[in-house]
């Protein structure tokens, strides 16, 4: 985890340099002023939270340039192997969009549906056969 | 034995939460943009409708909400949903009482919020009366939309919490990215009430 980190926290000091030349070099033009400096916080975000994470976990095999494929096995942390879900907020998502362009009804129908979608895909390994 | 791995819904998270950051970047440029291209006494003529005071309650509300929300959190990682002693002893709360109450909390935000919009246009100040109004909507309404997310997250946190028999990880979980969600909106304002409204 330690590398990850890195790859995040020296693109800090990099992007805050260069939103400092860039300031002093568009005489303080806004958009990239703001921009570059929050791109600069964007990587410290990730990167000290890897820190953080690589402080709490063990060395993963992938850390280890001797390490084996099969050290990897077990707990991968939990993954939906195959939800409808998703899709039942997708295209209501479409219906919004598309709703903005056309027509306000068409927004009320979608949000509607997305609702749904919504709850369904929140709950969806807290209910029926997932219930625990 | 397995390898203790990081949460990935975790990582998913602070990855997701990162582009948000891109998305205020785009309101805060929109904001400084312009700021830079107003005349400024015309600028001040409009941000002088601010009542700085009152939004400074309602920020002092939204950066509260943030601790019990981080204490709900806690509650949550040690697998207490719920409280063990009565009401009053807070010091017994679970994650359902502190997570109710960072609800309320966000919810007298967004009152407060509304009360200042209607205040704000009362005064003449609207979305679409000069680009002051614009920029000043744009922005604090995205992040008041943002607000509006968490509760319902809460409100998703909370049905997964009373749905489960045995709180475990799948709820854990929710309650920490949610917090971090919660802790982002109110950096990002904290950070917004400071441009917006000191700085001006």
């Amino acid at each position: 985890m330690k590398l990850e980190s890195k790859l995040f926290l020296l693109l800090t000091p990099f992007f805050a340099l260069m939103g400092v030349i860039y300031t002093l070099w568009s005489h303080a033009e806004p958009v990239g002023t703001v921009g570059i400096f929050l791109v600069a916080a964007l990587s410290a975000m990730i990167g000290v939270f890897l820190a953080l994470t690589a402080r709490r976990i063990d060395p993963r095999p992938e850390d280890n340039p001797y390490g084996e494929i099969d050290e990897g096995a077990g707990d991968q942390g939990v993954y939906a192997p195959w939800s409808w879900w998703p899709l039942a907020i997708a295209f209501p998502a479409a219906l919004t969009f598309l709703g903005l362009a056309v027509g306000w009804w068409l927004v009320g129908i979608g949000v509607t549906l997305g609702v749904v979608g919504l709850i369904g895909w929140v709950f969806e390994y807290s209910r029926g056969q997932h219930a625990h | 034995m397995t390898v203790n791995r990081p949460n990935p819904v975790q990582v998913g998270t602070i990855v997701w939460l990162s582009s948000e950051l891109m998305f205020f970047a785009g309101l805060f440029a929109m904001y400084f943009t312009a700021r830079s291209v107003m005349p400024a006494s015309e600028w001040s003529a409009q941000a002088d409708k601010l009542n700085v005071w009152f939004s400074a309650g309602n920020t002092t509300i939204l950066v509260l909400s943030s601790i019990t929300c981080q204490l709900g959190t806690y509650a949550a990682e040690r697998f207490r949903p719920r409280r063990t002693g009565k009401l009053w002893q807070v010091g017994q709360w679970g994650m359902v009482e502190w997570i109710a109450v960072t609800y309320v909390m966000g919810a007298i935000f967004i009152a407060g919020q509304v009360t200042e919009y209607s205040d704000l246009v009362e005064q003449g100040l609207s979305i679409h009366s000069n680009a002051y109004g614009s920029v000043f909507y744009l922005a604090t309404g995205f992040h008041g939309l943002h607000v509006l997310g968490g509760l319902i997250a809460f409100l998703f946190l909370l049905g997964r919490t009373f749905s489960a028999k045995r709180f475990g990880h799948h709820e854990a979980t929710s309650a920490i990215v949610t917090s971090y969600y919660w802790h982002f909106v109110d950096v990002v304002w904290v950070a917004l009430f400071s441009v917006i409204y000191l700085l001006r």
